[in-house]
């Protein structure tokens, strides 16, 4: 083992500018993907991603995940697809985003085929219900242990922590649209952002 | 016959993908508005039935289209309709990740990544807000909601643990609730 791997010499540094991107392999990145999106339901898929890519196998950090996910969020496209692009990309170039794209859609596209062809048969049945019901529950589950640790991590500031509630308050709350809300939010929270910046860079 | 309907399925999917901002959530109305009352492809109760199937598969809800694909041209309908939702929205996600990926010590994007930080985090939690109340979320649902979380926050049990112990849990409880009492 190499020293500069030693882990006693790592938490020194802070985690989002953790120098290590282990090399991943495409049939591991295949792999992955494949299971995810072939085994996560309810809506909340990448909450699931990220308790395996970032939580679990530590491809990439909790900051780069983040400007990823509000990317994959902003941008049309299924969530759990662009999300799935972004990944395979940072992490293996072009190759890695149809990869990751690929074993995200291909296994979800048999299954629900096949859940087309069975449902007829079964889809009265009280017992698939009330499965599908705790699945979806334990989705939202995923999705608060995202949300706290994605949370955890904002800086301590008004205008940050005003933001963010304003924004769950408007879309999740009062049920405005998505688009308007995110079309104002986004350009403030940026030139927020880079005012603050640009003051830090003065003051010093 | 059979081109035209593929045709047909491809230029009323690939515009809906670059629409689609918000995620598939966003598109299921129109979706339906286009399918169902503009097209004639299916009835209402089809279509119901279709996103029922949708909601309980894994993976995106947008896979709805590969259902509708299938019910106008079969098994190449399922595949162009899947075709036709994703790869738009992918070439625009994929140009805007790239620029993302190789400007990575630029002041603008800095100040990008640090001012969309606070939106998704609102958007992470409203989506669940919109989650729970879109499933009429019981006691139940949000006991597992709970268990789940602290689960994920304490143990390192992994992604397809939790799926199969929560399916195990609920089919164990049907069986209590329904042959027992």
């Amino acid at each position: 083992m190499p020293p500069e791997s030693d882990p006693a010499v790592r938490p020194a540094l802070p985690e989002s500018d953790a120098p290590v991107r282990p090399a991943v392999g495409l049939l591991q990145l295949l792999g992955t993907f494949v299971r995810l999106g072939a085994m996560t339901f309810g809506g909340s898929v990448q909450s699931w991603v990220h308790r395996e890519v970032v939580e679990r196998l530590g491809w990439i950090d909790n900051k780069a995940f983040l400007s990823g996910l509000t990317v994959a969020q902003v941008l049309p496209g299924a969530n759990p697809v662009n999300i799935a692009l972004y990944v395979g990309l940072k992490l293996r170039g072009g190759v890695g985003a149809v990869v990751a794209v690929v074993g995200m859609v291909v296994p979800a596209f048999c299954v629900i085929l096949c859940l087309g062809y069975f449902y007829r048969g079964y889809g009265h049945l009280a017992v698939v219900h009330f499965v599908l019901a705790g699945l979806a529950a334990s989705g939202v589950g995923a999705t608060l242990t995202m949300g706290i640790k994605v949370a955890r991590r904002l800086p301590r500031n008004l205008m940050t922590g005003l933001i963010a509630v304003s924004v769950f308050f408007l879309v999740g709350v009062l049920r405005w649209p998505m688009i308007p809300v995110v079309a104002v939010a986004i350009p403030t929270s940026i030139a927020v952002a880079f005012l603050g910046n640009m003051r830090a860079v003065h003051v010093r | 016959m059979s081109a035209n309907r593929l045709l047909a399925l491809m230029l009323v999917f690939s515009p809906l993908s670059i629409l689609s901002i918000g995620g598939g959530q966003a598109t299921i109305p129109e979706i339906q508005h286009q399918t169902v009352i503009i097209h004639g492809w299916l009835t209402n109760d089809e279509f119901a039935d279709l996103f029922a199937i949708a909601r309980a598969a894994p993976g995106p809800s947008t896979l709805i289209v590969a259902l509708i694909g299938w019910q106008v041209a079969g098994f190449l309908g399922a595949l162009v309709a899947t075709l036709a939702i994703f790869v738009p929205s992918s070439i625009v996600m994929y140009a805007a990740s790239s620029w993302w990926l190789r400007n990575e010590h630029s002041t603008i994007r800095k100040a990008i990544e640090q001012g969309l930080a606070p939106v998704a985090v609102g958007l992470i939690f409203a989506g669940m807000v919109i989650v729970l109340r879109a499933a009429h979320a019981g006691l139940l649902a949000l006991a597992t909601t709970a268990a789940v979380c602290i689960l994920q926050s304490t143990t390192k049990i992994s992604t397809y643990g939790i799926v199969g112990a929560v399916a195990g849990t609920y089919l164990i409880l049907f069986a209590l609730l329904h042959y027992v009492a």
